[in-house]
């Protein structure tokens, strides 16, 4: 579909893309600019702050009560275990929505997929009082804990993620499967050696929205995480926000700059996956 | 072989330990819970034992966290909406009795008593109280108070205090804060009444307050006499006075009817709701737009520098999307934002964005535009590189031109693999509560309107007004309108997904 | 090697994977405050423990989340034993039966500032222990404008000849285009305006509403002027207001003691006046008052009380509450102390004359229709008369009011 450029048709493209560039980054650096400067409103600035300082980025790891490098790390932590058990039980469910015939398939996964349309708007009461329950039960589950946390968003595994593995499962030859299975292996060894590895772009892509959409969540940790040492980088966001009476601009975008690092390295370690892995499962040809 | 038997094992160590924990929820009355766990049990052992539902080996372990923490919720939900969960109705019956009956209030000429504690080597406690009304003192041991005299042989001083009594060392201030749960629980009988401590320095007589009579349902105020019995969760005397707090009660559907009766609600529903189908349409039909164009731009073979262009691009998925639009509402500000003031400084105007009811509108699919442009470009990019190049000879063959290419082949083909993503952004769209709410709140209001309904508004940031901000929290009323929108964008979807016919294909595929 | 790595880091994000309990529980004290306030409770609770031996848990809390928290974790027996916030949120926790009464405060309520029990009382109990009063004032800075004039047609003129919008430069700046109903409350009440009427017993009456009185209208206009005058422009906002402020450009603005860090913060010369009156009329304020709560799910009880009535309850807690946060106490033997600064002073003054907020959960119908009213007087979609009549009859609907 394409062909070579003349020049003027390659100064439109690389203008038409830089305009969109100023569109994408331009709040970007706004907050940036913020994070910069002494004061602490993000009114009144001029673009480069007559006193840049980086005062903000010293006060964010210096404040005894708001240990942000710890929050950070509990992101991490918690995003990234919840998006790793997320891409293996969306890769078993989709295995089995792939490979096997049985009654109710159909109907299942168009259930998976309405069920979680459901305004999230009061699940928060209910979900609070069920892992207090389950904290009584089993301790290391509940309130307040980072293994409760990740179970809740277990929940939304099932769901969009197993419909689009599901989909490039569904490209995959059977025959090399099949031959597998003659030499004696059984379905799970198939998957595990045959399926998976020929799916990592779809388990990264996976992988990456999860870990993309637990990293910028706040409602669910905000409700369920009380103790200051448990907060992930996203609450404790929230907690220079909901300051009794205004937004501490400075520390706050000082904070957005630095949370946005462990987002932007794991996209572009695991980007040369997504291009290749959306396509497969998606069209058939 | 080995692998059978561990199997085995395993499998039968967990029905042991389910078990277990299925009498100890027995035996404590947790009924959905027990239930939770015997449907989970079953289905474990129905997975690995039976040949015939062997692929729920494979679905189980993603259906368990969806059942608890998806499915449980919106079961909670449903049950809420049929009852006045909210402010002034939070708690159980049962607790808002034991709340009544814990009170105890201070009768008029009721003697009180200063103290001293004293605590034996076995851990026995001893008080000496000492009436502030006729000064005598009394001592309590086994939990009856007896009259003394402060020359009781017993006593032993130390100038003019006691300092022991019957080997009970006297307890400081400090000890006697440490045991406050320990006096807290005290009562001692006085007569027909009964002494408790009330502060830290003194016990007084203490009467309880009130007291409920199970078998008539009757609460009664022992100080006035007046009776209260449960109406619709709150206790009401027969002249009308109300006791706080109530507690929840199962009110039918009256929550639901509420919603179709009351012309706060039904009165806006229908413009709130072509809005917000607008708004999801938009967001999605926008999105998808730029998305593509920037996908067909970046997927050019002969384009330079496109991997620097795909990651700067990217960069507004990765910010935190309530910062975004915190950041955006700031920018936006009509008099002080930044796109303002560059507006007035190239063309003199100003754009009256969260005052005006249109500008509010594109300002909120502008913001949602920036936050959903690049998610789509992904998606874009991905599908487009599955359509093989024969079809783009084959068209060029037949003398189609770049237009045409795009029409008769990409845009088909794409259409046809992304249509339920699609779908899957309309119904997250029409439920995005934090954009709307973050960045206008619902405004700009709606001049002469009687109702909180402002221009923005889309279905589920307008009732979340109407539940909250009216008076005090009404979670019932809530969880019933979610359940109504839920009814509504469920269908709009599966119609989706038929017209799209993406679920055939899914099957179909197989 | 890069096996190992990984199974190391595993290991460490499993060890963080378990976590404690932070709920009320015997013998020990839990306090949830904000981000404000926590740091000076511990600091200060040490003390408690050194004398009492029971020790005392703050945990920070968002401010707006110890709210909505408690009435969850409440009755849930996950909750406090104590919480600190403002006044008006009891109407909605007794309610919801989430609060004790503190009966030792009747004897000693002489010892506070009337209007902070007055605050905290309702149905005949006090429900919280006052620490602190506010009210807004005019902030302003002293460069600019060497003494506030005290009847509001000076104001104006005053505020006019600074008013500069070439420069950039403002007289008097408020955030009520915000909207913010909050600090428009002093325009409504000069000339007789209410939110709620006292019934014949003198409790509150939701159905009375005096936001579209005369009074209250006449308020609406003063407020329209100060658009249509250029005085304020429609989209100030807190940040517009205290950022301009802060950069030497507004003489006096509309705002409470909370604003008063940073200014200094910014070097302003700053000074603190008493609104000013309206033909005659004081512009009354609310007036917040923040205290200590005790939930009525606490496991410590009477523990809780002996920490708010032994310890808080004493000059030197509320001194140092007040050092760390500078507004005004509620305790009258702390407030003596300070008494001679004239901030406290000048913010006392506009406390004098201010209004508590009601407490009642009806309240947040008004807030939103308020807010509504304001925006369309502000872009002059409406004129006065019409957005507050409007917001009266929404209020009423809502509510619940009969016709």
């Amino acid at each position: 579909m394409y062909s070579r450029h003349t020049l003027p048709g390659k100064l439109l493209r690389h203008l038409l893309i830089w305009g969109m560039i100023a569109f994408a980054l331009f709040p970007v650096l706004w907050i940036f600019s913020a994070s910069i400067n002494a004061g602490n409103t993000l009114f009144g600035q001029r673009f480069i702050p007559p006193n840049p300082t980086l005062s903000h980025y010293q006060e964010l790891f210096t404040s005894p009560r708001h240990p942000f490098g710890l929050w950070l790390w509990n992101s991490i932590k918690v995003s990234g275990i919840a998006s790793l058990l997320t891409v293996s039980l969306a890769a078993l469910g989709a295995y089995a929505l792939s490979r096997f015939r049985f009654r109710g398939r159909r109907t299942g996964l168009l259930a998976l997929l309405i069920i979680q349309m459901f305004p999230q708007m009061l699940a928060m009461v209910a979900i609070y009082l069920l892992l207090l329950e389950i904290g009584r039960h089993l301790p290391g589950l509940g309130l307040n804990t980072h293994a409760g946390l990740i179970m809740v968003y277990l929940g939304g595994a099932m769901g969009f993620n197993t419909w689009l593995m599901k989909g490039y499962f569904d490209t995959i030859p059977r025959d090399l499967e099949e031959s597998a299975m003659i030499d004696g292996a059984t379905h799970f060894q198939a998957f595990l050696q045959i399926i998976l590895p020929l799916a990592k772009p779809i388990l990264a892509v996976i992988f990456i929205l999860s870990f993309i959409g637990t990293y910028s969540d706040f409602l669910l940790p905000s409700i369920l995480l009380t103790g200051t040492e448990n907060f992930t980088f996203a609450v404790g966001l929230r907690l220079f926000i909901l300051g009794e009476y205004a937004t501490r601009w400075g520390i706050f975008a000082a904070a957005c700059m630095l949370g946005a690092i462990p987002i932007l390295v794991v996209f572009l370690s695991l980007q040369r996956f997504l291009i290749s892995g959306l396509t497969r499962g998606a069209v058939k040809g | 072989m080995a692998v059978i038997l561990l199997k085995i094992f395993l499998l039968g160590l967990t029905n042991a330990l389910g078990v277990w924990a299925a009498v100890g929820l027995f035996l404590a009355g947790s009924w959905l819970p027990l239930g939770g766990l015997v449907l989970g049990l079953v289905a474990l052992n129905l997975a690995v034992l039976s040949k015939r539902a062997y692929p729920l080996r494979y679905l189980l372990p993603g259906l368990i966290p969806f059942f608890l923490m998806v499915v449980y919720p919106i079961a909670s939900n449903m049950a809420v909406a049929f009852t006045n969960f909210g402010t002034g109705h939070r708690l159980t019956k049962e607790q808002v009795i034991a709340h009544f009956e814990n009170r105890f209030y201070l009768p008029e000429g009721g003697e009180r008593f200063t103290y001293q504690a004293f605590r034996g080597p076995a851990g026995s406690l001893i008080l000496l109280l000492t009436s502030t009304l006729t000064g005598t003192n009394y001592l309590s041991e086994r939990g009856i108070l007896q009259a003394v005299e402060l020359t009781d042989p017993r006593f032993i001083f130390d100038g003019q205090e006691i300092v022991e009594i019957n080997g009970h060392h006297r307890l400081s201030r400090r000890e006697l804060v440490q045991m406050m749960g320990e006096l807290q629980g005290l009562s001692l009988p006085w007569g027909d009444e009964a002494v408790r401590l009330v502060s830290l320095a003194e016990f007084g007589v203490a009467r309880q307050q009130y007291r409920y009579d199970p078998a008539e349902g009757v609460l009664t105020d022992l100080r006035t006499g007046i009776t209260y019995t449960p109406v619709e969760g709150i206790f009401t005397s027969v002249h009308g006075e109300r006791l706080q707090p109530g507690f929840v009660v199962f009110i039918g559907a009256r929550n639901f009817s509420e919603i179709i009766t009351n012309p706060h609600i039904s009165g806006p529903f229908f413009r709130i709701f072509t809005w917000t189908f607008l708004w999801a349409f938009l967001s999605v039909a926008t999105t998808f737009t730029l998305g593509l164009a920037l996908a067909l731009l970046l997927n050019d073979p002969y384009l330079e520098l496109r991997n620097f262009y795909r990651t700067l691009l990217i960069v507004p998925y990765a910010i935190p999307g309530f910062i975004s639009i915190l950041v955006w509402g700031g920018m936006l500000n009509v008099d002080f934002g930044i796109v303002n003031r560059m507006l007035q400084d190239l063309f003199a105007t100003k754009i009256p964005w969260f005052h005006d009811p249109l500008w509010a509108r594109v300002a909120v699919l502008l913001v949602n535009l920036w936050l959903g442009y690049a998610y789509m470009m992904i998606v874009c990019l991905g599908a487009l590189q599955s359509i093989p190049q024969e079809l783009y000879e084959a068209a060029r063959v037949d003398g189609a031109n770049r237009w045409q290419q795009f029409g008769k082949v990409t845009l088909p083909l794409l259409l046809i693999s992304i249509a339920p993503l699609l779908v899957g952004s309309f119904a997250f769209n029409f439920n995005n509560f934090n954009v709307i709410f973050l960045l206008t709140g619902g405004g700009p209001p709606i001049p002469g309107a009687i109702t909180p309904a402002g221009a923005t508004d889309i279905l589920i940031s307008y009732t979340y007004n109407l539940a909250f901000g009216a008076a005090g929290a009404r979670y019932g009323f809530a969880a019933a309108v979610s359940l109504i929108i839920f009814m509504i964008i469920g269908t709009i979807s599966a119609i989706n997904f038929r017209l799209t016919r993406s679920l055939e294909r899914v099957g179909e595929s197989l | 090697m890069k096996r190992a790595m990984a199974l190391l880091l595993g290991f460490t994000m499993l060890w963080g994977l378990v976590g404690t309990a932070w709920a009320s529980r015997p013998g020990v004290l839990t306090i949830w405050a904000d981000s404000t306030r926590a740091p000076i409770l511990a600091e200060l609770s040490p003390a408690f423990t050194a004398e009492f031996g029971i020790p005392v848990e703050v945990h920070e809390v968002p401010f707006g989340d110890i709210r909505a928290r408690l009435g969850v974790a409440g009755p849930a027996g996950e909750g406090p034993d104590i919480i600190i916030g403002p006044h008006d949120w009891i109407g909605e926790f007794i309610a919801d039966g989430l609060l004790e009464p503190l009966r030792f405060l009747e004897g000693i309520r002489d010892q506070f500032v009337p209007v902070s029990i007055e605050a905290f009382s309702s149905g005949g109990e006090i429900w919280g222990l006052p620490y602190l009063t506010e009210a807004i004032g005019i902030l302003y800075n002293r460069d600019l404008v060497p003494a506030v004039p005290e009847t509001y047609a000076e104001f104006i003129a005053l505020a006019r000849g600074l008013t500069d919008p070439e420069k950039g430069q403002f007289g008097f700046l408020t955030n009520i285009p915000q909207p913010d109903p909050f600090h428009s409350f002093p325009f409504f009440t000069a000339s007789g305006g209410y939110i709620f009427g006292l019934d014949e017993e003198g409790v509150l009456d939701p159905c009375d509403i005096g936001l579209a009185t005369e009074g209250a209208i006449r308020g609406g206009h003063l407020i329209l002027e100060l658009i249509t005058a250029g005085l304020v422009p429609v989209g100030t906002d807190y940040a517009a207001m205290t950022g301009l402020f802060n950069d030497g450009k507004a003489g006096m603005i509309l705002t409470g003691p909370w604003a008063v860090a940073d200014a200094r913060a910014a070097g302003i010369n700053y000074g603190i006046a008493k609104l000013p009156a309206i033909e005659g009329q004081p512009m009354r304020p609310f007036v917040g008052v923040h205290g200590f709560m005790v939930s009525s799910f606490s496991a410590n009880k009477l523990l809780a009380m002996v920490f708010l009535q032994e310890f808080i309850v004493t000059k030197e807690a509320k001194l140092a509450l007040y050092e760390a946060d500078p507004r005004n106490p509620a305790f009258l033997p702390a407030l003596e102390v300070v008494a001679a600064d004239p901030e406290v002073a000048a913010w006392a003054a506009n406390e004098a004359v201010g209004i508590p907020m009601p407490s009642i959960p009806e309240m947040a119908a008004v807030w939103s229709a308020w807010a509504d009213a304001l925006t369309l007087i502000v872009t002059q979609q409406l004129s006065p008369e019409d957005a507050l009549r409007d917001a009266v009859a929404r209020i009423s609907g809502l509510i619940g009011c009969p016709r």
